[in-house]
């Protein structure tokens, strides 16, 4: 059988182009695993929001679970604006690009969210039942307020 | 005795005062249940209260809302309550022209005479403001003279008719749905503009700012059939979703300007009508 004979050239090229389809992990990879985890954290404080909202409306009788809750929202809100940082504003996101265009803006809406937190967890650990309606509408009002300005639904 | 003449004619000075001021609040609460301010205020810009310039952007261009504070001319102070009457209930502006359906007076055709003079009432006592209005951009052939050809195609003042057989509850969340103008956002448009009552509330695709709006007709899965009355209420005063999650974008805006100034009786009697709904 006739051997076939490929040119040293050929075979770099030939490397190269097989280098070139091979998964290499990319800043645009990052984006999207930073997107992934910000919604996941999303979806965790949209449980315990869920959770919380219940019990405070007399809906279950877990009152003793609140404090689990009310802490959960708590640490998963520490750093909010951390969850967004710069060029995660492409690919499967529902934020929306003003959040980087007016960060200073954003910022503040996401610390009025923790500091509604903060005086939840407190309400709810000194167990002034008859202030928790009124301090978990303070969470749910920080919530909404950056929904309203930094989020496009999109389905 | 002579000391208490001054008193006496104080409180004779104060009665009427108050009078007006319960129908005033009367007003300022209407106006918060029509869902007037979200448009006529431009919070993006920390503009005043009911100043307008609000950018709407829509499928048929750029409209920016008036100003309708009391400012005798950048606002409505020199309107009677015939021009709000008109206004309201007809689309004509006091100089007999038409007003684009942006402005939702294809729902406001319903309000309540007496309604529209406690709205009127209260917007003119909101403080006046100054404000440049800006040209809407809109295409060529969208010119005022226009909306007379789209009103006679699609609109026609009509009264509110509350159902014989529906409650009083009923009948009443009815109403601040219809003025709340849910289905100007809700309800599907056809390709003129005009509401497609056909599929009342079933969601749109492209509301103000290219939005998604939702089915809020009560199928179990494409609506809010799953919702409890409680559920609505609660969300109506708050913007909170069952699933935990709050609303955003210009829901929020509602729940903010409007719905979550309402008493819980309205608010409840929103559910109890929109649960009654055919679901579609």
């Amino acid at each position: 059988m006739k051997s076939v004979h490929i040119p040293l050239s050929l075979l770099r090229i030939l490397g190269v182009c097989a280098l070139l389809v091979l998964p290499v992990p990319s800043g645009a990879d990052e984006a999207e695993n930073q997107i992934k985890y910000r919604q996941a954290v999303m979806k965790a404080i949209g449980g315990h929001m869920g959770a919380s909202s219940l019990i405070v409306r007399g809906k279950v009788s877990h009152r003793d679970q609140l404090k689990v809750h009310a802490n959960g929202l708590l640490s998963l809100s520490r750093d909010i604006a951390g969850l967004f940082p710069e060029g995660s504003d492409f690919g499967e996101t529902e934020a929306r690009e003003i959040i980087w265009e007016k960060w200073d803006d954003f910022r503040k809406a996401a610390d009025e969210s923790k500091a509604g937190i903060e005086n939840f967890v407190r309400v709810v650990e000194t167990g002034g039942d008859s202030d928790l309606a009124a301090a978990f509408r303070r969470v749910g009002k920080g919530c909404r307020g950056c929904h309203e300005d930094f989020r496009q639904k999109d389905e | 005795m002579c000391r208490w003449i001054p008193i006496l004619l104080l409180l004779l000075a104060a009665g009427p005062l108050r009078a007006d001021d319960v129908l005033i609040r009367k007003g300022e609460y209407l106006v918060r249940a029509a869902g007037c301010v979200s448009c006529h205020t431009d919070h993006e810009n920390d503009g005043p209260f009911l100043a307008g310039g609000r950018a709407l952007v829509t499928p048929f261009g750029t409209f920016y809302s008036p100003n309708i504070t009391s400012h005798p001319q950048h606002g409505i102070g020199r309107w009677s309550d015939d021009d709000f009457l008109r206004a309201l209930r007809d689309g004509v502006a006091p100089d007999g022209s038409h007003y684009y359906p942006v402005f939702p007076y294809t729902s406001y055709t319903q309000l309540k005479d007496d309604d529209i003079r406690l709205m009127a009432a209260y917007l003119r006592t909101v403080r006046p403001a100054v404000t440049d209005v800006r040209e809407h951009e809109l295409p060529w052939y969208l010119f005022r003279r226009m909306m007379a050809v789209w009103k006679w195609l699609f609109f026609e003042p009509t009264e509110f008719a509350e159902m014989p057989t529906g409650s009083a509850e009923h009948n009443r969340g009815a109403y601040l749905v219809v003025i709340g103008h849910c289905s100007e956002c809700h309800t599907p448009r056809n390709r003129f503009g005009a509401l497609d009552v056909t599929r009342y509330l079933v969601g749109a695709r492209s509301g103000i700012g290219d939005e998604l709006v939702p089915n809020i007709t009560p199928d179990r899965s494409a609506g809010i059939g799953k919702w409890s009355k409680d559920d609505l209420t609660y969300f109506l005063a708050t913007g909170a979703l069952p699933d935990g999650d709050y609303v955003g974008s210009s829901m929020a805006e509602v729940i903010d300007d409007s719905t979550s100034h309402l008493n819980s009786a309205d608010l409840q009697a929103m559910a109890v009508y929109l649960k009654s709904l055919p679901a579609m």
